[in-house]
């Protein structure tokens, strides 16, 4: 009876887990390893000349080991259709050839998938397994590391032995190589790859509308407002029956993107530094002077009706939108500054001209100077990812080897173009066009850029050359259109700088609940009705800064008086 | 006597061996599953490291309740509490009872072919996934571009905000709820159903019966044991929160509703890597859910119902 009455016993407890079970959640998956420890730097100083570091460090004059290293390497798995094994084929081949040929190193390619690579270094990293060269686009990672002591410091490698590496020195710049080199300890954790394409936003009319009501491009924003209440009034004229459908000006929830440069208008265009940088830890910059101004009219077009009514409603990667700009619904919009050129056969420009008609296309413009008439845009830093070694690499001046080897000129344009006749061509300008090819020639990434890890966007060394190249990968869009929107985007830009002030700690964990929070306040207050506007964006903008924004600023701010002192401009 | 019940117990383990034997595997699951795992909870009164085993961490200020400070002095955190009882109050409210309903109007469905394809069509719903369910909400809902707003604008009415109004929104998230989840928790209730004794409802039928009579008399209090232990299961839910159904059918307009925590713990806690946060806000749900659970049992025993244990 005892024995059957606590078999019962365990029976129930066991349901009771089940029951309990329903209502836990949200426990972390533990990670069971052990900490990375630091490894001292690796090489020998060469105090006899350079003959003798090289013979310290194993290599002959050639820069060739004498005895065969053997590197990991990080690839992006991309898990293309009819894409080749990221580890394994055509250009792998000829990276390992090259490497093992040029300095006798054997490179193995570690293959992470593409869209989740920062959850997968993270436990290559704490299971001590990282490749010997890693890349992350999450600087944050890194830094959580290399405080835990996994990274390996780059700063003393490099300053001993800078010469063996000219071509990732004249690549990527001392700029590049020690953007985030510790301001008050001197460690240096990862090389910023660089961004050869700064183009950020543009935005985009429909080019054949402002023919069809004989409306020059607007320059300004009393022009850019007059044609969108032209296109309101002239909807059945230009859609005919769909009149109803017609959107002069459309955007989606993620408004800081989709109304950028209306926004940066309405800042004051002097700026400084200091300000940009004080301001500047909401990559929307949300925090700048004067943004809400910028939302004030978005606001007052929306009552107007002239904003897309439904726009708050879809989610990221919904691709309504899109669909109503395909459509021909669409007069006017700001995104990614060649967005209705990509994707070839199902682009927004060629669905465009299967729909409306061979003339229907959307132009890049220029309408809204700021304060001081300049047409001011805040473009990136040329930085891209972040390629870094964790500190169980063994082969720090292999690796090295390897980064300055894919920085090389020729090494970058062959894995971005690849043979010629297969899967580029040159046209009689001189530029070069990439033809999309199968099998096992087939790049995985537009211009192999998961190989060239030092490398974002091509660069031909003739800034003509590769513009050009740029608009002949847009097959089937006239390349007036993408030179436009190339030059537009740019234009009086402001490229980013590096305010190199050391780890704000308020920031740590507040991106993406801040980043939540700046959505809400701009959708709200985007919708609201005029009267309401200024109740909604400041209670709005409250909560944004007691929910650690203010704190964010304020810790800037010391950092920045802390590392520059009264200087408000960067050198 | 010892000697008879320890041969007793013998004879009854040699007989029923095989039940117990087919038990270990469950037990083995819940034990390595949900028993050993329960040994992270201390991750919530620890500062979380990942390099570290849970037992190494470092305890975390204010002896150890640093991270429950945090979250209950964090306004959003407060907001999601209360949206979460909130939500869960209105879908025990609507959503329990709709299933007993449609189970008894199912059950009195006389042409027994049509029974059988509603009862398949009901259930259906329950096998979409959320962000299939949040698609559909807006190809019919959206104010300008759904359906069913443009049927309405033929109509010569205003669009109604379903999905961009906080009130609204609730609405529609509760009504989608009971649409999905309704016809697979009549299941259960049929099973009851069907175990009524058919003789009651002749008897009844002799005594003159009419068919509300029957429903009112016979089947509700044959269905009572059912309803109770459903209910005291999902008031032990009240604080639980689901995740896909909320994110998938809320955008930026109506964040003041539809924020729960665990939307709070996976953009605040997961997202910004803070794990001591997210084990916290978990511990704080299950152990208000344990308090629920074992009143609520507590409440129908006292009222002299079975409870679940």
């Amino acid at each position: 009876m005892g024995f059957r009455k606590g078999i019962s016993i365990l029976t129930i407890s066991a349901a009771f887990a089940l029951a309990l079970s329903g209502c836990t959640s949200d426990k972390p998956a533990p990670s069971a390893s052990t900490a990375p420890t630091a490894s001292s730097s690796p090489s020998d100083s060469g105090e006899g000349g350079t003959d003798a570091k090289l013979e310290a460090l194993g290599l002959d004059s050639n820069l060739k080991f004498k005895e065969t290293r053997k590197i990991t390497v990080e690839v992006y798995d991309r898990g293309n259709d009819g894409g080749t094994k990221p580890e394994d084929n055509f250009y792998t081949t000829y990276i390992k050839e090259g490497m093992l040929r040029d300095h006798n190193v054997e490179v193995t390619f570690v293959p992470v998938p593409r869209w989740t690579e920062t959850e997968v270094i993270n436990n290559y990293l704490a299971a001590n397994q990282a490749p010997d060269v890693s890349l992350t686009y999450s600087y944050p990672t890194i830094q959580t590391y290399a405080n835990m002591g996994g990274i390996l410091d780059l700063a003393p490698i490099l300053a001993e032995n800078k010469e063996l590496f000219p071509d990732m020195f004249e690549y990527l710049t001392e700029t590049n190589i020690y953007w985030d080199q510790d301001p008050a300890t001197g460690t240096l954790w990862a090389l910023e790859g660089r961004l050869n394409v700064l183009n950020r936003i543009n935005t985009f009319v429909r080019q054949d509308w402002l023919q069809k009501l004989n409306i020059e491009p607007p320059t300004n924003l009393q022009e850019f407002e007059s044609m969108l209440r032209a296109f309101k009034d002239n909807a059945s004229t230009l859609l005919g029956a769909d009149a109803d459908k017609m959107i002069p000006f459309s955007t989606s929830f993620d408004v800081g993107w989709r109304a950028d440069h209306l926004t940066t208008s309405f800042m004051p265009n002097d700026l400084t530094d200091k300000d940009i940088y004080v301001n500047g830890f909401d990559d929307r910059l949300f925090l700048m002077p004067n943004y809400k101004e910028g939302i004030r009219t978005l606001n007052k077009w929306y009552n107007e009706g002239l904003v897309w009514k439904d726009f708050p409603l879809y989610p990221a990667g919904d691709t309504t939108e899109d669909n109503l700009m395909k459509l021909g619904h669409v007069g006017a919009f700001m995104h990614n500054w060649d967005y209705p050129y990509r994707n070839g056969d199902d682009s927004i420009h060629a669905s465009l001209q299967r729909l409306v008609g061979p003339d229907a296309a959307y132009v890049a413009v220029e309408s809204f100077p700021n304060d001081a008439g300049v047409y001011k845009k805040f473009l990136s830093g040329p930085i891209d990812r972040k390629v870094f070694f964790p500190a169980t690499n063994k082969e720090p001046i292999a690796s090295l080897l390897y980064v300055n080897w894919i920085s090389k000129f020729e090494n970058r344009v062959f894995l971005q173009f690849g043979e010629e006749g297969v899967t580029h061509e040159k046209l009689p300008d001189g530029s070069l066009k990439t033809i999309a090819t199968t099998g096992e020639k087939i790049m995985n990434s537009p211009a192999n850029i998961d190989y060239t890890i030092t490398s974002n966007g091509i660069n031909l060394g003739d800034p003509d050359l590769t513009v050009k190249s740029i608009a002949n990968g847009y097959a089937g869009v006239d390349s007036k259109l993408i030179e436009i929107a190339h030059k537009i985007t740019t234009n009086d830009g402001r490229i980013g700088k590096n305010a190199n002030v050391g780890q704000i700690k308020a920031e740590d964990g507040q991106g993406q609940a801040l980043k939540e929070k700046r959505d809400t306040i701009l959708n709200k207050a985007v919708v609201a009705a005029v009267d309401k506007f200024d109740e909604i964006y400041d209670s709005g903008m409250k909560d944004y800064l007691n929910s650690g924004g203010q704190a964010i600023i304020d810790e800037r701010k010391a950092a920045w008086e802390k590392t520059y002192g009264t200087e408000t401009m960067l050198k | 006597m010892e000697i008879s019940v320890k041969s007793k117990s013998l004879l009854y383990m040699k007989r029923y061996w095989i039940l117990y034997a087919m038990l270990l595997l469950p037990l083995a699951f819940f034990i390595i599953f949900r028993y050993i795992p329960m040994g992270y909870i201390q991750i919530a009164f620890k500062n979380y490291s990942i390099v570290k085993s849970p037992w190494a961490m470092d305890w975390a200020g204010n002896y150890g309740f640093e991270y429950f400070i945090k979250a209950f002095s964090n306004r959003d955190f407060l907001y999601a509490l209360r949206n979460t009882i909130m939500l869960n109050f209105l879908d025990l409210l609507i959503g329990f009872p709709a299933p007993i309903m449609l189970a008894i109007i199912l059950n009195e469905l006389a042409f027994k072919r049509f029974k059988r394809f509603t009862q398949t069509v009901v259930y259906m719903p329950h096998f979409l996934s959320w962000v299939i369910i949040s698609g559909l909400a807006l190809q019919l809902l959206a104010p300008t571009t759904g359906l069913v707003n443009i049927m309405l604008n033929k109509m010569g009415f205003a669009s109604i905000p379903f999905l961009n109004e906080p009130s609204y929104w609730v609405v529609t998230y509760i009504v989608l709820g009971i649409w999905q989840s309704c016809g697979w928790n009549t299941i259960i209730y049929l099973a009851a159903i069907a175990g009524i004794n058919p003789e009651l409802y002749e008897a009844s039928a002799v005594d003159g019966a009419n068919r509300l009579r029957k429903i009112w008399h016979i089947t509700l209090p044959g269905l009572r044991p059912t309803i109770m232990i459903l209910l005291i299961l999902s008031l032990g839910h009240i604080l639980g929160s689901e995740f896909d159904r909320p994110y998938a059918l809320s955008n930026k307009l109506v964040t003041d509703v539809s924020n729960v925590i665990s939307i709070f713990v996976y953009n605040n806690g997961i997202r910004g890597l803070q794990f001591s946060l997210s084990t916290a806000v978990g511990l704080f749900q299950s152990v208000v859910c344990v308090i629920f659970l074992f009143t609520a049992n507590a409440l129908a025993k006292k009222s002299g119902e079975r409870g679940i244990w």
